[in-house]
């Protein structure tokens, strides 16, 4: 039985892939659940999209393609949440707008009728094409996205519970609505290029939806949204291994599986 | 300035140019002293209060203020599925005064607590919020407007939809917080609560009328304020102000 | 110039012109209600649907409406758990969904060929069949509004009260969510997944700018929707690119030009 489970970790390819899949689940779990409790999970979906305008200028302009998918990130991002500030609107048409303009103009600029390039790497991925760099990127910005959120855990609390008070407690809601959009602008294009949009998608929502219905404090919420991405990457790439089938989907659905299972368990807090 | 209080001269704001959502409102009230707000909805109560909060951009005239305000809202607008507890939620009125990178001190705490007893909730710190009933929402959010320890507290209808004994016990406070020289502005659609407090303010998109209740809840300036939704119930001038909450508690 | 009598591009414009219908009613529904994601989603998780229909031989539209109409049930039933926001729940779907295709997908399709069509449509690609599916849809859509417009109206702002008044919030909120889930099945074969949101819900967003009345809204969405096909149609065709990006530039410029011009106009009132 045992050997069912660590036969996949005998090649250096499925030990570095997992390895990254547990760096960047300590990103993607508490990134996650912020994403859940702000209703960001069109954003953590489509976001990834408003890198193909900036990827094309950037290719034509012969600038680093990477500059180009952070400033298309962001202006992604600044987009959704001015058009957020609108009630009559609120985020998601934000997102329908801003990420559909934007896709559409990248669409154009490669002017071509066939899909851009790398379209295909953008939404399905490859897990285990990882490479010792890759892991230092994926460290920083698990890192990088740990800090951040640790550092604005307040204020995000304060926002998140309580909008019309927040204020009054120290906290301005725009700001930190923008803030989370950035820092999950930041983390769709460093993981994007390993993961892929879809599997980085399901590791960001599906753990995070998972703990919010076990665990009642917020402390205990984001530990073990943690713990769930990591449990669902290995558990994805055994499976992916054994079953020889794509690693980024396998792990994918070992998520959205351990969500849906957690639906079963009665409520761990008390819902009214 | 005096040495508590609110003082508000002239104000009119707008959430979007060229249209006023509030105008002409001028008052005093200093420290020990509960004011009603009263008004219809959408007739400025809560635009008051975020003028007074610093989150509507003020057109015209000055506000002064002894402090910061702490702001309780409506219940409703909280999160019910946010995975906090109430001792929690009563922490957050100390996240200002507390630096990023520090612990909440325990003297805060150890408040914290303390608020939560006050407002008759000793055992309920570690109960989800969203698992206690309305009225006891209401009084740790009122809990957490203690922690803040601020001059000055806005609250929007927080007897509204309560039950008995969480009213009764947020009327007590609301004299202990007179007693210690805070200054309360209440929002309520309750004309006879307002009626019992030190003023009144009328508001209807602009200032109806301000001062003590038996001059201001005359039935012309009631009319006045709600418009037609009023209800007047002759003998001895008692009004009861009809308003639409949408509340469930 | 737009060669008018060539059968592609009239095909082109008539589905363009046909869209701009749902674009209106059920866009306006969509930015009222919030149901953004919903509308984004339910056209991109067909995909498995479309893989299983390629392997099997079943025509691609009624296996994509069937994917689509499933996932329409699974997401009402997730939120009608109360154990998960709207938003997970789409998500969650819409993931597995995928990640579903992608395993079914990887010994069917050889080549990411199908799969960009699928994400990015081919009006020049359609077909007759196509255009008489989408005026079915059409014509379902339009019945849909004409007999369940005031449950809609009602359950939108008061569900409790909708009940007591007589109406019948599920079933119709079903058959809402069933109405967007068709239209995004056949916008596939225009826009492509990625795009359905531009047909259906930029118009109505831009057309919520300007009146919060339900009738202008849904009026002035099908006007912009249908100008904005066929501007799109002959950019289109004049640029050889494809005709989705096009429209999504086009509708995000005008969103944009009207959200500027309603912010200013506002301003310019003296004070």
């Amino acid at each position: 039985m045992l050997g069912w489970l660590t036969d996949p970790f005998a090649s250096p390819i499925l030990q570095r892939a997992l390895v990254e899949l547990l760096i960047l689940s300590l990103a993607c779990g508490p990134l996650g659940v912020w994403v859940l409790l702000y209703r960001n999970a069109y954003a953590a979906e489509s976001i990834s999209h408003g890198m193909l305008p900036g990827l094309v200028v950037a290719a034509l302009a012969g600038a680093p393609l990477l500059l180009g998918a952070v400033a298309g990130v962001l202006v992604a991002a600044a987009g959704i949440a001015l058009v957020a500030r609108d009630q009559r609107l609120g985020a998601d048409v934000g997102v329908a707008v801003c990420v559909s303009t934007l896709f559409g103009l990248g669409g154009m600029l490669a002017l071509s009728p066939q899909s851009p390039p790398r379209l295909g790497e953008l939404l399905f991925g490859d897990p285990l094409g990882v490479s010792g760099g890759d892991l230092a990127v994926a460290g920083a910005l698990a890192g990088g996205v740990v800090v951040a959120l640790l550092a604005g855990h307040r204020s995000l609390a304060l926002v998140g519970f309580d909008r019309a008070a927040a204020p009054s407690l120290g906290a301005r809601p725009l700001r930190w609505e923008l803030a989370l959009l950035v820092v999950l602008a930041v983390t769709t294009v460093a993981a994007v290029q390993g993961l892929g949009n879809l599997l980085l998608v399901a590791l960001v929502l599906a753990p995070a939806a998972a703990a919010l219905n076990l665990a009642r404090r917020l402390a205990a919420v984001l530990a073990l949204s943690v713990a769930l991405a990591a449990l669902a990457g290995a558990a994805g790439l055994v499976l992916s291994f054994h079953l020889e089938i794509a690693a980024g989907a396998s792990i994918a659905l070992c998520a959205v599986v351990v969500a849906l299972l957690a639906l079963l368990v009665p409520a761990g807090r008390l819902t009214h | 300035m005096s040495a508590g209080g609110v003082s508000v001269r002239g104000l009119a704001g707008a959430y979007v140019p060229g249209r006023d959502a509030l105008r002409d409102v001028s008052f005093a009230a200093g420290a020990g002293e509960i004011v009603g707000v009263l008004g219809p909805n959408g007739g400025g109560k809560t635009t008051l209060f975020r003028a007074l909060l610093g989150e509507l951009p003020i057109r015209r005239g000055a506000v002064e203020l002894a402090g910061r305000p702490a702001y309780v809202p409506q219940t409703e607008r909280a999160r019910l599925d946010f995975p906090v507890s109430a001792f929690d939620v009563v922490l957050m009125g100390a996240y200002a005064r507390t630096a990023w990178f520090r612990r909440v001190a325990a003297r805060d705490r150890a408040a914290a607590q303390a608020a939560l007893d006050r407002v008759g909730l000793p055992d309920s710190a570690t109960a989800s919020f969203g698992a206690l009933s309305g009225g006891q929402r209401q009084r740790v959010l009122i809990a957490r407007a203690l922690l803040q320890d601020a001059p000055v507290l806005l609250l929007d209808e927080p007897l509204s939809g309560v039950d008995s004994v969480s009213a009764a016990r947020i009327e007590a406070l609301f004299a202990e917080l007179r007693q210690e020289g805070r200054t309360l502005l209440v929002a309520t659609h309750d004309v006879r609560q307002a009626g019992e407090w030190d003023r009144v303010l009328c508001l209807n998109g602009r200032q109806v009328d301000y001062g003590r209740p038996a001059a201001v809840l005359s039935p012309e300036t009631l009319r006045e304020t709600y418009g037609g939704d009023l209800i007047v119930l002759e003998g001895g001038g008692r009004a009861i102000g009809v308003g639409h909450h949408g509340h469930a508690h | 110039m737009l060669d008018l009598s060539a059968p592609y591009i009239q095909r082109a414009l008539l589905e363009m012109l046909l869209l701009a219908v749902p674009a209106g009613l059920l866009g306006s529904w969509i930015v009222l209600r919030r149901l953004a994601f919903f509308a984004h989603a339910v056209g991109t998780a067909s995909f498995p649907g479309l893989v299983l229909a390629s392997a099997w031989g079943i025509a691609p539209p009624l296996a994509a409406l069937a994917t689509a109409l499933g996932f329409g049930v699974a997401q009402e039933r997730l939120e009608r758990s109360g154990r998960m926001g709207a938003d997970a729940a789409t998500g969650l779907l819409l993931v597995g969904c995928l990640a579903a295709g992608v395993v079914l997908a990887s010994d069917v399709f050889e080549s990411g060929a199908e799969v960009d069509t699928l994400l990015f449509g081919s009006l020049i690609g359609l077909t007759a069949g196509d255009v008489w599916l989408t005026a079915a849809v059409v014509a379902g859509v339009v019945a849909l509004e004409a007999g369940l417009r005031r449950h809609w109206l009602g359950t939108g702002f008061e569900p409790a009260g909708a009940r007591a008044l007589g109406l019948r919030p599920v079933a119709a909120d079903r058959l809402l969510l069933a109405g967007i889930a068709a239209t995004a099945v056949v916008a596939l074969d225009s826009v492509g997944a990625l795009l359905v949101t531009v047909v259906l819900v930029v118009p109505a967003a831009t057309a919520r700018l300007l009146t919060s009345r339900l009738a202008p809204l849904q009026l002035v969405a099908m006007l912009l929707a249908a100008v904005e096909g066929v501007a799109a149609v002959w950019l289109a065709d004049a640029l050889n690119v494809g005709a989705g990006p096009a429209m999504a530039v086009l509708g995000g410029g005008v969103f944009a030009a009207v959200a500027g011009a309603t912010a200013l106009r506002a301003r310019a009132v003296p004070a």
